[in-house]
């Protein structure tokens, strides 16, 4: 048997108004697991993300992080207890300097400034931004800012993080480091749900994934099992193909 | 720069402490203590404006609060001054947070219309309460004494100084506060509390107004609801900062005083021409946003980045980010999971 789960869906639905953008989606991630979440444009994902995280509260269903109900608890919350997320479309403090961007976030582990500080140069480092500090973040590539992204969240020093196309957008270099920096974190313990239209990324690092679409989970496995499954290829390439 | 930065300060603090024992005029004085008290105003203003971007119309309310505090507290129950004075800044504090809750969900121009109505409600009622003198205004117990005024200004005025220096350039509040004026989404999600943080901003940048106006109201002796709880309050801390730079502290100083050594000139010689000042101001306003975006001292700061080598640039991202957002929608997905599926290369 498993460890209790570390993040736990118990059906959990989103609506807007008469829109249901996540029907009844339950999964587990355990500790340790890199888990995909894949589906088509418009499949939920985000909005998922966006609950799982705290923006928005689930109108139905529960979501259980270390088996305590996390639901409807703000992000600044959910950010103290370990939870870590990226944005699909990045949110760097454009009139700040990298390093300003990352130590902003190191203030939630270490209120002291020096060694915050300390604490953001390390995260640099790792995410291979160091020689960028002093720039604005606004300077940065689309890829140093994809970084950036990834080294504020890690920055929070999460159990579990969520990456919302962290990949996307990259030349095959970058998507080769950021496939290494992603493996790295999860082999220091670091739990990773990621969400990825680029499958070789998705096929090369998940232990598991979940598919959605239209709001519902319609499948979940391993990689293998995935690509073989003709509920899955049927939402991706239509009808006819499966 | 940033130690430069405080020696500096310190000297002119030092500077300006000895200059009543060469001065005994009054109308110097007088004129010096009223700019040291826009200083005051501005980089309280610049609290919420530049760091947090958030522009508050009511700064002037908060100045009048406390005017009308200090006064009521010692005229109606004839307390002595520095007691009143407190009230003043307990009571400034209580209306911050009471006012700060509601107004601070809205942002941009709403948040500005929101509180520059809060504070034109605290004018009419200023205006139709006894206990304020209505119309009439107040007139305070004379104490005559330009010195000890201007000495009390520039202790206050210079303790805010360092004080949000300190808060605000050095301690992590300050960075905390940009990013929630940068993307005030973003920074939830790396454990910021925005409206605890906003809400904190509020009061520290209220609390030193209400103090400022108190001390206005025992120096001026007469405080009524035209001069004292009047837009131009707030007015002129936005264009004394925006002129000067917003987010820096140093900048709206040196708007203040620019602004305000360019008001005593002109009310000296052109005080037929009231009208003419407002005009003027609002071409100040509308050209410095147009021309001068980081305002004076942002200006000169990015200058010297750019010539010290490739560092901090301000600038705004938002078309980037659009196009990237375009680039990332184009990704060929069917075709990748097809190829995925057919390969054999699947884990």
């Amino acid at each position: 048997m498993m460890a209790t789960p570390l993040l736990e869906l118990k059906s959990v639905t989103k609506t807007f108004g008469g829109l249901t953008a996540n029907n009844q989606v339950s999964f587990k991630v355990h500790p340790g697991e890199i888990v995909g979440l894949i589906g088509p444009n418009g499949a939920g994902k985000t909005t998922l993300f966006n609950v799982i995280s705290g923006y928005y509260a689930p109108s139905h269903g529960q979501i259980l992080f270390n088996g305590k109900d996390i639901s409807g608890k703000p992000p600044y919350e959910l950010a103290a207890l370990g939870i870590g997320r990226t944005f699909q479309v990045v949110k760097p403090f454009p009139g700040l300097s990298v390093l300003e961007n990352v130590l902003i976030a190191s203030f939630l582990r270490y209120p002291k400034r020096a060694q915050a500080e300390e604490h953001a140069w390390h995260i640099l480092e790792t995410t291979g931004l160091a020689d960028r500090a002093e720039v604005s973040a606004a300077g940065l590539t689309l890829a140093g800012r994809k970084r950036l992204e990834i080294g504020k969240a890690l920055a929070l020093k999460p159990s579990f993080l969520l990456l919302d196309e962290v990949v996307a957008g990259l030349n095959p270099t970058e998507v080769d480091l950021t496939i290494e920096l992603i493996l790295k974190l999860r082999d220091q313990g670091v739990t990773i749900l990621i969400v990825e239209h680029i499958m070789r990324v998705i096929m090369q690092i998940c232990d598991r994934l979940a598919v959605l679409n239209y709001g519902e989970k319609i499948a979940e496995g391993t990689p293998a099992e995935i690509s073989s499954n003709p509920a899955v290829i049927k939402a991706y390439l239509g009808e006819t193909a499966a | 720069m940033r130690s430069k930065i405080i020696t500096l300060s310190i000297l002119v603090v030092l500077a300006l402490g000895v200059i009543p024992l060469f001065v005994s005029d009054t109308f110097v004085l007088r004129i010096l203590t009223e700019a040291i008290m826009w200083i005051g105003l501005a980089i309280t203003f610049d609290v919420l404006a530049g760091y947090t971007g958030y522009l508050n119309f009511g700064h002037g309310a908060f100045f009048g609060i406390g005017a009308y505090t200090t006064a009521i507290m010692m005229v109606r129950a004839n307390w002595p001054f520095t007691t009143a004075l407190l009230a003043g800044a307990v009571i400034t504090a209580v209306c911050a947070l009471l006012a700060g809750f509601p107004t601070l969900r809205l942002r941009g121009a709403y948040f500005a219309i929101a509180t520059w109505a809060l504070s034109l409600a605290i004018q009419q009622l200023a205006l139709i309460l006894t206990i304020t003198g209505g119309p009439d205004g107040m007139r305070l117990p004379p104490f005559l004494d330009p010195v000890y005024f201007f000495y009390l200004m520039l202790g206050v005025v210079s303790a805010t100084f360092f004080l949000l220096w300190y808060l605000l350039e050095r301690a992590p509040f300050g960075l905390k506060l940009k990013a929630i004026r940068e993307d005030e989404l973003g920074a939830q999600s790396l454990g910021l509390n925005p409206t605890r943080l906003k809400i904190q901003a509020f009061v520290l940048s209220a609390v030193p107004t209400g103090i400022l106006g108190g001390i206005y109201a025992y120096w001026i002796t007469f405080i009524d609801p035209a001069s004292t709880l009047s837009d131009l309050v707030s007015d002129q801390a936005l264009v004394m900062v925006v002129f000067g730079g917003m987010g820096t502290l140093i900048g709206p100083i040196i708007g203040a005083v620019l602004i305000f050594s360019f008001k005593t000139i002109f009310w000296a010689y052109l005080s037929n021409f009231q009208l003419l000042y407002l005009i003027i101001l609002g071409a100040v306003i509308a050209l410095s946003v147009v021309f001068l975006p980081n305002g004076l001292w942002g200006t000169i700061k990015n200058r010297k980045n750019r010539r010290d080598g490739p560092k901090k640039v301000e600038k705004s991202m938002s078309r980037d980010a659009e196009a990237d957002k375009n680039i990332e929608k184009k990704s060929t997905l069917a075709a990748e999971l097809k190829a995925c599926t057919q390969k054999d290369g699947v884990k």
